[in-house]
C-alpha cells in the first residue's frame, strides 16, 4: 500500500530563513563575567538567539530583539541591558 | 476472567500497553481510571509517568507533548472536561501524533448532570480522531489496546478515542477477560510515529502552513481515517490472539439481521437492552434485527449499506443530540441509506431505557414506517415519565 497520501505538519526552521531581524532593538543584552553557563537564558529566550558556548553565554545580535527575558531570568544577574543609542 | 468495572478495565489496558506518560485530570465518571493508575504507580506495578495537571486542556497538552517526543501516551476525560480540552483535541489530530484517549461519557451542562449521555463524545466527531464506542467493560479494554496499534500504524498515524457509557460501563463490574502481558507485547509492536520532536534537532511541529499546504494536511487526515477501515479489520483479526473470545473482524456488529425486514440501530451499552427487546419482538413475530455501531470515525459506509440497505425501515436510537436536527447517528444513517430511516432520541442525562421501553419505542416507530408516514425525530420518554410537560420547574410550583 502506498503511503503517498501521508502528510505531516512538520517544518525544519533554519537560521535566517526569514531574513535578519533588523535594527528595531533599543537595548541589547550584554553578558558579563559573572555568567556561570547555566543555560537558563537559552531555555527562556523566545528567539533562540542566546546560548552557552564554552562556559559562557553568547548572544547572536543579528536576530536578538532586545526583549530582556534573558537578563530577567539570569540567576546570577550576569546579563545587563545596554542602550543601543 | 476477573470481575472489574469499565474504568478498571481501561486502566489495565493502559498498564498492559506499557504506556510511558499519562497526562490526566480527574472528572466524574472517568476519575477511577486515574485513581487506578495512580495506585498501580504507588505499588510499583507500572513505570508510567502519571502527570497531574490543573485542567483537561493541559492534560491533553502534556499527553500530546509526550507523544510527539516519542512516548506512548494516554489520557481520559468526560463531559465538561472534554469540552475544556476541545482545542487540544484538535491540535492532537492536526499534529498526527498517535495518542489514545478514553471518554467516559456524561451529559453536558447547563444544568449540572453527571449521568450518562453520549453527546460529549459525539461532539468531537469533526476533530479528526478515530472514534470507537464500547458496549461493555470487556470491549472498553479490547478497544483501548487496539487503539494503540491502530493509531500507531503508519497507514493511519491519527489519534484514537474510545468512548464508553459513564457509570453504566465505567462503574459497573462485569466479567472481563484480561489478556496476558506476553500476548499484548506480541500484539503491540514498539511505538511508531511520523516524527519525533527533539530539542537537539531542527524540526518543529505546527508552524504556520500556507493555505494549500493546510488544506493538503486536512485531506491527508481524511484519507488516513477512511483508509483506517482496513487497518481496523486487520488489527481486529490479529487481536483474536490476545483475546480468543473477541470478534473485531468488522467495524460494527450485526445481530439477527439476516432474516430481518426492519433494523434497529444503537451504539454503546444500551445495545444489549435493545437486543433483548429485539428477541422479545421476534418471539411475537416482528421481523426485526439490530445493528450496533462501534466506529463513528471512520464511518463504515460499505458495511452499513450491506447490512441495512435492503431493509424496509431502519430505526436509529441516539443517546446524543445535534439540537435542532435530531441525533448524530440518525443523521449519519440518513446520509448512508436510501431506505426509510426513523430517528429516536432517548436516554439523555441519565434517563433509563429498559427492554420494555425499547419494545415500546421500536413498535411505535414501526407503525410510522409501515404507514409510510415517518414523523420527525421522536423524543422518547420511557414508561413512568411518558407525559412530560416542557415548562420550567419554577412555573410548575
Amino acid at each position: 500500500m502506498s503511503l503517498e497520501y501521508q502528510f505531516f505538519p512538520v517544518s525544519h526552521p533554519s537560521e535566517g530563513a526569514g531574513g535578519k531581524t533588523g535594527n528595531w532593538r533599543v537595548v541589547r543584552p550584554v553578558v558579563g563575567d559573572r555568567c556561570i553557563g547555566c543555560n537558563a537564558c537559552y531555555l527562556w529566550c523566545p528567539e533562540g538567539t542566546i546560548g552557552v558556548k564554552g562556559r559562557r553565554a553568547e548572544v547572536n545580535y543579528e536576530y536578538c530583539k532586545g526583549c530582556g527575558v534573558c537578563a530577567n531570568v539570569c540567576p546570577v544577574k550576569a546579563i545587563s541591558m545596554v542602550s543601543e543609542s | 476472567m476477573k470481575i472489574i468495572s469499565g474504568n478498571e478495565a481501561v486502566a489495565l489496558a493502559v498498564k498492559l500497553a506499557r504506556v510511558g506518560v499519562v497526562g490526566i485530570y480527574p472528572i466524574t465518571p472517568q476519575t477511577t481510571i486515574i485513581e487506578e493508575l495512580a495506585e498501580m504507580k504507588a505499588k510499583g506495578e507500572i513505570s508510567t509517568d502519571v502527570v497531574r495537571v490543573e485542567s483537561e486542556h493541559s492534560a491533553m497538552g502534556v499527553t500530546l507533548g509526550a507523544a510527539v517526543s516519542g512516548v506512548r501516551a494516554f489520557t481520559a476525560t468526560s463531559s465538561q472536561g472534554l469540552l475544556y480540552m476541545h482545542e487540544m483535541v484538535w491540535w492532537a489530530a492536526g499534529s498526527r501524533a498517535p495518542i489514545v484517549m478514553v471518554v467516559a461519557t456524561r451529559a453536558v451542562g447547563a444544568p449540572w448532570n453527571i449521568w450518562n449521555e453520549n453527546t460529549d463524545f459525539m461532539s468531537e466527531r469533526d476533530s479528526g480522531w478515530i472514534m470507537a464506542f464500547a458496549s461493555s467493560p470487556q470491549e472498553a479494554l479490547d478497544l483501548t489496546l487496539q487503539a494503540f496499534r491502530i493509531s500507531e500504524d503508519p497507514r493511519v498515524f491519527v489519534p484514537m478515542m474510545v468512548g464508553m457509557d459513564g457509570f453504566i460501563l465505567s462503574h459497573t463490574k462485569t466479567n472481563v477477560y484480561i489478556p496476558s502481558q506476553e500476548d499484548v507485547d506480541t500484539f503491540l509492536p514498539p511505538r511508531r510515529q511520523p516524527y519525533v520532536i527533539d530539542p537537539e534537532t531542527q524540526e518543529s511541529m505546527g508552524n504556520i502552513f500556507q493555505p494549500v499546504h493546510y488544506m493538503k494536511l486536512r485531506q491527508s487526515i481524511n484519507e488516513a481515517i477512511v483508509g483506517a477501515k482496513d487497518v481496523i479489520s486487520e488489527v481486529g483479526r490479529e487481536y483474536e490472539k490476545v483475546n480468543p473470545l473477541a470478534d473485531y473482524k468488522t467495524l460494527n456488529v450485526e445481530y439477527k439481521l439476516d432474516d430481518a425486514e426492519y433494523a434497529v440501530v444503537t451504539m454503546g451499552a444500551w445495545s444489549l437492552d435493545a437486543m433483548e427487546a429485539v428477541d422479545r419482538l421476534r418471539e411475537r413475530g416482528v421481523p426485526v434485527g439490530l445493528y450496533r455501531v462501534r466506529y463513528i470515525r471512520p464511518w463504515a459506509e460499505e458495511e452499513i449499506e450491506r447490512a441495512l440497505g435492503d431493509k424496509k425501515g431502519v430505526i436509529v436510537f441516539d443517546r446524543a443530540t445535534s439540537l435542532g436536527r435530531g441525533g448524530p447517528l440518525y443523521l449519519e444513517m440518513r446520509a448512508s441509506l436510501n431506505n426509510p430511516v426513523k430517528g429516536v432520541i432517548a436516554g439523555l442525562g441519565g434517563v433509563s431505557m429498559n427492554k420494555k421501553d425499547f419494545m415500546d419505542a421500536i413498535s411505535r416507530s414501526l407503525e410510522e414506517i409501515r404507514r409510510g408516514d415517518i414523523k420527525d425525530v421522536t423524543w422518547y420518554y420511557p414508561g413512568e415519565v411518558k407525559e412530560v410537560e416542557l415548562g420550567t420547574p419554577r412555573s410548575a410550583i
